[in-house]
């Protein structure tokens, strides 16, 4: 029995607030595990992927959910992300383990804090801080970029017609929320 | 007061509610639907503001954003805001205007008195007064001018109000929403483009509310309410009012500021003002024109408007700004004015036409005269009588004046672009190369008549978004007429013997033009800085081009030959606040947290920006007097027993793959290519020219498997020079980079008694002696009960040292059970104050010697740029120069009188040379005091300094201490043979 206990707490855990038709939460136990693709390997890699999660990374920009309930981001050719609920911090280990050494991977789980935004006028609040176009024929459901708000470098996926996952460092977590939360009450 | 000068009927206004609000605390009442100017008019206030320079009585001279004169202070309290044109006001309820630019009252203005002295007063007179003596401009001139000169007044306080800024996107951004902008929306909205359509009014349809044409067989007004109403209709359309398209940028990039709360007593918290990015494919500039007026005496009396201001304020507001008004035009387009004057029973004595012709419209028992012109008025604060050049008086209350219209092609010409002249319209249309995806359409475009205006709306965007692939409707124009448009080019009166103003927000007179001429200053540029023409609020949207026709005749040039000044943003005034946006106070920029920030807080931490981070500086303890003395305490502690640090806000990059060692060797001066798996090594990176760029410590954990650490400030950038060199520099090499900065809570924990605390939280199957994980070591391990953590065994304070990292969501616990864990060892959180002082007791380098000017050489690290490999930088750091024998090296500094203390950026001075740059001999870095030797200590960079040791010279600094003498010594103060960190 150690001598001493470690306990858990995310920046934003537990953060679940509602304004008028949105609602702003940091998804439990989101887990993120980095996903390099080896240089000459990238077949191999997505064969793996595949194989492990019923679907290749797709296209840069892109997402898929795997039949296992993750999603799979590509961010760029060779880079990509598998986000899954986790609650132990041993993602990394879990997803190296089912990819069998066919990808780099590396534990982004606490480099990053998740806010999802839904509701019917998420986009009107998204325009007041981010760059990006977010308009259905700009950013479909499983669209993914990244982009900066407020100063703030953010990974943003549309995870459904009203509702976006915005991910962002988790050191600025709060400063980060404050620039949705006031995007939202401006808004409203 | 009860809005006497209201007409019975017609108007966009809501005669069934009244609005109550003041006007320099006069109670009066307007309607929903009215602007503050046409409000003060419905009143008969048509005194409602003193000029800048002479106190001239002024009234309302336009009904738009163009408007000079009637420029009001707006509201109370901090909300107050000066320089607000009444043209663009919104009325609504309790609703406090004040008028500016006077002492006493506004009827009665003590410093009127200027305008006797006007002929003392002329252009240039501030320049030529007020040189001598020198120093008397900035403490007594300019403070005395300015009070009696200029604008409204700043509140002094914080603005209450909140500003937002936002982003939007469309194919089509159609500005103005006139005739032409209406119609270009309709067009591009029928086809299904993603449509923005911004105007700068409460009410869309520009000139169609203000005058009496008609469109599709009904009131332009109605027409412009029901393209209106199926835009809104349109999904893809977005209609932004009260929304000013002020700037054109680079890539379709449009600046626009919304007013989204300007027209309420309250904003209810919501942002008063946005200022939007739009992100356009296309654009359609349908921004309209601008009537100018004609320069001729003391016309700038009030009661003396533009024609189509008079006309908009009978037709849109149902006000009349006389009873009996005259019409002064060189145009076809004053005679509309005439025409709706009268049709709304106002008596208009004469149209009085500088053209010798034939009306244009036949205006039954209104006297026609020819070939005239108006000379000079009547009327100290309301035009009272208007004398012609045939020398006949007319008694008036009114003077509606029409110069001709003007494109508005302001924003064609933000990227550059000239406008062009054409000699049938007597302006400027846009010119040249046009920003990239703009195109211009109505009047805008010189299509200054209806059927024109509507035709070229529609077919512009059709165009425009034809290009982008869409299929253009089918729907046919709305139709219309052309009205009569002819004009002459006249542009003030030469009969006139009294000033005429051309500028009237400046106070610009067609004598100060003249002047300018005679003084030599004839370019267009020069013009406006010499008379400040067309400076103002206003940016001379009506004097610019009066004024430049009569430079061009002074020259004997053309008009466009004489050209225009250039047009830049904004269009219109955006206010400070807006620009700001939320940026203000501590939302100024983001900030960064260390995991253990919370812990720190309650611990009595003061805290340190680094970049964005906020870092603890020192933990002050009760009793403690002052920061040195929590910093003392902390070095001492920690030298003595243990101190624990949260460095969490050093960078840590991932880095991976077949190849990542092969790339560290490369992108590191030392070498990296032993690095063996379980050790730390560290690394100086170079910039390409040999200048020390960056340190850190690499850390291998598996054979593919490094992480990097960086300095604080310069984690991004590192990381971003990393992503450069895989991606372009050698796209060949099998390498992955990842943050991992914010992953991993990291605190350093130095001293004796670091082993033993460690031993405490460290899982037990880790073996952390000595022997089995040596300095310089380090290991994935797990830590209290198996949470997954990283060790290193490196020092920055000399001591026995370790580094340890658990998942930063452990951070905050980490802290607390780490604290816990020394308390038998009296163990001391550190901050960055007493890293500090423990680093240059040290001597290791930090930014302060990593300062962008210094070499591995200068660092005495030279011998680490290995030549044996290619790396970024070591060719160039061997350039001669570099490397010369006497170039400054790092050493320590003490005090040879230890009572004195040492400041950073002192410069060295041999003793018996005089203090001069040419005896430099190199400067001071980094001070601290000292709490293990007891006096103040500094590194330093001198001039062969390796070789010197023992030397004493002098620190000098003029500006603080003077100089004080410094022994040169080891940069190493404490443990130089490093026997405590390897212990």
């Amino acid at each position: 029995m150690p001598d001493f206990t470690l306990t858990s707490a995310p920046p934003l855990a537990g953060y679940d607030k509602s304004f008028a038709d949105l609602r702003l939460t940091s998804p439990a136990d989101l887990a993120l595990v980095s996903l390099a693709l080896p240089l000459g390997g990238e077949d191999a890699a997505q064969k793996a992927i595949k194989s492990a999660y019923g679907a290749a990374l797709p296209v840069p920009g892109k997402s898929v959910s795997a039949k296992d309930g993750a999603r799979l981001v590509r961010l760029g050719l060779d880079a990509g992300m598998v986000i899954f609920t986790h609650a132990t911090p041993d993602a990394e280990r879990v997803v190296a383990a089912r990819l069998g050494g066919a990808v780099y991977t590396t534990d982004q789980t606490d480099v990053w804090t998740g806010l999802e935004l839904s509701g019917p006028t998420a986009r009107a609040a998204l325009e007041r801080i981010c760059p990006l176009d977010l308009h259905d024929s700009a950013f479909a459901v499983n669209d993914a970029a990244r982009t900066a708000m407020e100063h703030l470098g953010v990974l943003i996926i549309r995870t459904g017609q009203d509702s976006f996952l915005l991910l962002s460092a988790s050191s600025s977590a709060g400063s980060f929320l404050h620039a949705v939360e006031t995007s939202i009450e401006n808004t409203i | 007061m009860t809005q006497q000068y209201r007409i019975k009927g017609g108007g966009q206004i809501d005669r069934s509610t009244d609005i109550a609000f003041t006007f320099n605390g006069k109670a009066m009442k307007g309607h929903p639907g009215d602007t503050l100017a046409s409000a003060l008019l419905a009143n008969g206030q048509r005194l409602v503001g003193r000029s800048f320079k002479y106190h001239r009585p002024r009234g309302i001279l336009t009904a738009g954003s163009e408007e000079p004169n009637a420029l009001v202070q707006l509201r109370s309290g901090a909300h107050q805001e000066p320089n607000t044109r009444a043209t663009t006001v919104e009325l609504f309820e309790g609703l406090a205007a004040t008028s500016q630019n006077h002492r006493g009252s506004l009827e009665f203005d003590l410093m009127a008195a200027t305008d006797l002295l006007s002929p003392f007063l002329a252009a240039g007179f501030y320049y030529k007064t007020f040189m001598w003596p020198r120093a008397f401009w900035e403490k007594l001139y300019e403070p005395v001018i300015r009070a009696s000169a200029g604008l409204g007044r700043l509140s002094m306080q914080e603005d209450p109000d909140r500003y937002d800024k936002g982003f939007v996107h469309c194919d089509l951004l159609v500005i103005g929403a006139g005739p032409a902008g209406l119609a270009a929306a309709l067009a591009a909205g029928r086809a299904g483009a993603r449509v923005i359509l911004a105007d700068e009014d409460f009410t869309p349809g520009g000139r169609l509310n203000a005058e009496t044409l008609s469109i599709d067989d009904m009131p332009g007004a109605d027409w412009a309410t029901q393209a209106v109403a199926q835009l809104t209709a349109m999904d893809n359309v977005r209609l932004m009012i009260r929304s000013t398209v002020y700037g054109a940028y680079d890539h379709g990039v449009y600046g626009l500021l919304e007013r989204c709360t300007d027209h309420l007593p309250d904003p209810g918290g919501k942002p008063r003002q946005i200022l939007w990015r739009v992100y356009s494919r296309r654009a359609v500039l349908a921004a309209g024109s601008t009537e100018r007026p004609i320069a001729f005496g003391n016309n700038d009396r009030p009661g003396i408007m533009l024609a189509g201001a008079m006309r908009t304020y009978v037709n849109r507001f149902a006000v009349a700004p006389g009873q009996r008004i005259a019409v002064f035009t060189n145009n076809d387009d004053g005679w509309r004015t005439a025409a709706d004057l009268s049709a709304a029973g106002i008596d208009v004595p004469a149209v009085i036409d500088s053209r010798d012709a034939l009306p244009p419209i036949d205006l039954p028992g209104i006297r026609h005269v020819r070939g005239a012109g108006v000379v000079d008025t009547v009327g100290r604060k309301g035009v009272r009588s208007i004398t012609l050049t045939d020398g006949q008086m007319i008694p008036v209350d009114g003077l509606a004046v029409s110069g001709g219209w003007n494109p508005n092609v302001h924003l064609t010409c933000h990227q550059r672009g000239r406008p062009a002249w054409r000699d049938d319209i007597n302006a400027f249309v846009p010119g040249g190369t046009l920003p990239p995806g703009m195109a211009v359409a109505g009047a805008a475009n010189g299509a200054l008549t209806l059927a024109a205006a509507l035709a070229e709306g529609r077919a512009t965007a059709n165009a425009q978004i034809k290009e982008l692939g869409f299929k253009p409707s089918r729907a046919a124009a709305p139709r219309a007429e052309d009205e009569p448009r002819e004009s002459a080019p006249f542009w003030y009166v030469r009969e006139s013997t009294k000033r005429a103003w051309l500028d009237q927000q400046n106070d610009v007179t067609v004598k100060d033009v003249k002047l300018s001429y005679q003084e030599g200053f004839r370019a267009v540029e020069h013009l406006k800085r010499y008379t400040t023409l067309g400076m103002a609020t206003d940016q001379g949207k009506t004097a610019n081009i009066p004024a430049l026709a009569i430079m061009a005749e002074c020259t004997g040039k053309t008009i466009p030959e004489t050209g225009t000044t250039i047009f830049r943003p904004p269009y219109t005034p955006v206010p400070m606040g807006a620009l700001a946006g939320r940026a203000r106070g501590r939302d100024f920029r983001p900030f960064r947290l260390t995991p253990s920030h919370d812990w720190a807080k309650a611990n009595g931490a003061t805290f340190v920006e680094a970049g964005n981070w906020l870092r603890a500086q020192w933990y002050a303890r009760p009793g403690e007097q002052g920061w040195r003395d929590s910093v003392d305490r902390e070095v001492l502690m920690t030298r003595k027993s243990v101190g624990i640090c949260d460095v969490t806000t050093l960078g840590k990059i991932d880095i991976q793959g077949r190849d990542a060692g092969a790339f560290l060797n490369k992108v590191y001066c030392n070498g990296f290519a032993t690095l063996a798996v379980g050790k730390v090594r560290y690394g100086l990176m170079l910039r390409e020219d040999g200048i020390a760029y960056d340190d850190g410590t690499t850390a291998r954990l598996a054979d593919n498997h490094y992480v990097m650490t960086t300095t604080t400030a310069n984690a991004v950038l590192v990381f971003r020079r990393l992503e450069f060199a895989r991606q372009c520099l050698w796209p060949d090499m099998d390498v992955h980079l990842i943050s991992t900065t914010d992953g991993w809570a990291q605190f350093a924990v130095a001293g004796p008694n670091a082993r033993a605390l460690l031993r405490k939280v460290v899982d037990s199957d880790h073996d952390i002696s000595n022997a089995a994980f040596p300095f310089m070591g380090c290991a994935e391990i797990t830590v209290c009960g198996g949470t997954p953590a990283r060790l290193f065994r490196i020092s920055f304070s000399g001591e026995l040292a370790f580094e340890i990292a658990v998942p930063a969501r452990f951070g905050h616990s980490m802290m607390d059970v780490l604290m816990e864990a020394g308390r038998e060892f009296d163990a001391v959180p550190y901050g960055t104050e007493a890293l500090g002082v423990m680093r240059i007791e040290k001597g290791h380098a930090a930014g302060n010697e990593l300062n962008g000017q210094t070499t591995a050489h200068n660092l005495g690290m030279g011998r680490m740029v290995s030549q044996k490999k290619d790396c970024i930088g070591n060719v160039l750091s061997q350039r001669p120069e570099m490397i010369r024998d006497d170039a400054v090296k790092l050493v320590g500094l003490r005090p040879v009188n230890r009572a004195d203390k040492l400041i950073a950026g002192s410069h060295f001075i041999n003793r018996g040379d005089d203090a001069t740059m040419d005896n430099d001999q190199g400067w001071m870095t980094s001070v601290a005091y000292s709490p293990s030797l007891g006096h103040s200590i500094g590194l330093g960079f001198v001039k062969s300094g390796d070789t010197r040791q023992g030397e004493i010279i002098r620190a000098v600094n003029p500006l603080k201490t003077g100089e004080i003498e410094v022994e040169i010594v080891s940069a190493h103060f404490i443990d130089p043979e490093g026997e405590r960190l390897r212990a």
